[in-house]
């Protein structure tokens, strides 16, 4: 390994074909975050907002049908298993495909409430979502042609391989428009939803990209 | 002042579709002023096109059960790589036969090309390809039953 890498040097490497998993100081302790939240979500019974009406003893309880519990669990579960390959896989297409199931679970947990506001913001998200893939695998494609390989470990070790700065910017660009929910201007339409456990998970989904696409610039 | 507006503007959750746009488009002016970007002529994946060939653009070549030199990242991780650089069921036969575009068609019908480089060395994106597609089969079908 020539160039260091900022995330610390791997405590071992998963092989998968070409395609290297590691797991370095940086992206083990993303997984591990993951992977608790994720076992948060399997565990944990969603909240139960309730309504005070002013001035009065009565109060509205908002149930989560059993339907709509199960389907949000199964996204936020997916999201978690999402979360956890992109904190550690080493390939840069398998990356931007990890981030991008990360954006449609989100689009996923959301959409499962039947609030007219929580949906339109839903459909918002998820249009952006759609087009953003269009710059993170554009990024992947330039990235590729540029310097002919899409391993992150090849782009670390050899110090002649260079990614143009732009390539990054779409990148970044395309992540932050997969993982914009927490950062979403619609964040009080989506999070009135009820089910705390799920929705902090598209939260902590997207907190967690971010960061690992830091230290992805960074690398290459 | 002007943060107040600009909060004002983005709390619009109908905005931030064009807003995002802006921002895409934006950065894709200054990548297209950016051009040319240097091309790395040794790519990893190199791609040859025969237009005579049905297979194309999959074509890896060699006789079947043969192992032929497939270029890879890694080539001690997949030692089983260029065995079997396609298979072809009867149906994909006949229309490898009968016209030039089976390749086109990989998606289309089951069980035409086994690409080397898609399904061996590069596993955990086929994975992860169908996982993206059924999660969205997944909302797509939730919201039209409950929705």
């Amino acid at each position: 390994m020539g160039m260091d890498n900022p995330g610390g040097i791997p405590y071992f490497i998963l092989e998968f074909g070409d395609e290297l998993v590691y797991f370095s100081p940086y992206t083990v302790s993303l997984f591990i975050l993951a992977l608790v939240f994720t076992l948060f979500a399997v565990i944990a019974k969603p909240e139960r907002q309730v309504d005070i009406v002013f001035g009065g003893d009565a109060f509205y309880a908002k149930e989560t049908s059993l339907a709509e519990l199960k389907f949000r669990r199964f996204m936020a579960i997916a999201c978690g298993f999402a979360s956890m390959g992109a904190m550690v896989t080493g390939d840069l297409f398998n990356f931007t495909l990890f981030i991008s199931l990360v954006g449609i679970c989100n689009v996923g947990i959301v959409a499962a409430v039947k609030n007219r506001h929580v949906q339109n913001a839903a459909y918002q998200y998820g249009i952006v979502a759609l087009s953003a893939t269009v710059p993170l695998f554009g990024a992947a494609a330039l990235i590729a042609a540029t310097t002919g390989t899409l391993s992150m470990v090849e782009l670390w070790s050899n110090a002649s391989l260079a990614v143009p700065l732009v390539v990054k910017a779409l990148l970044v660009l395309g992540v932050m428009g997969e993982g914009m929910a927490p950062f979403y201007a619609a964040k009080a339409e989506m999070f009135r939803a009820p089910g705390a456990p799920y929705v902090i998970m598209c939260s902590l989904s997207s907190l967690l990209i971010f960061l690992r696409v830091i230290e992805v610039v960074l690398v290459i | 002042m002007i943060i107040q507006r600009i909060s004002r503007i983005i709390s619009n959750y109908e905005m931030i579709m064009p807003i995002f746009a802006g921002a895409v488009t934006l950065l894709f002016v200054v990548a297209i002023f950016s051009l040319p970007l240097p091309y790395y002529e040794e790519q990893l994946y190199p791609k040859t096109y025969d237009p005579t060939s049905p297979l194309n653009p999959y074509d890896r070549g060699g006789p079947p059960f043969i192992q032929i030199d497939i270029k890879e990242q890694y080539p001690e991780n997949s030692p089983m790589a260029g065995y079997v650089t396609s298979y072809l069921t009867p149906f994909s036969w006949y229309m490898a036969n009968t016209t030039l575009y089976l390749g086109t068609t990989i998606v289309a019908h089951p069980g035409g090309i086994l690409d080397e480089i898609l399904y061996n060395t590069r596993g955990l994106d086929t994975v992860v390809e169908p996982t993206i597609l059924f999660i969205a089969f997944a909302i797509a079908s939730y919201l039209y039953r409950k929705g």
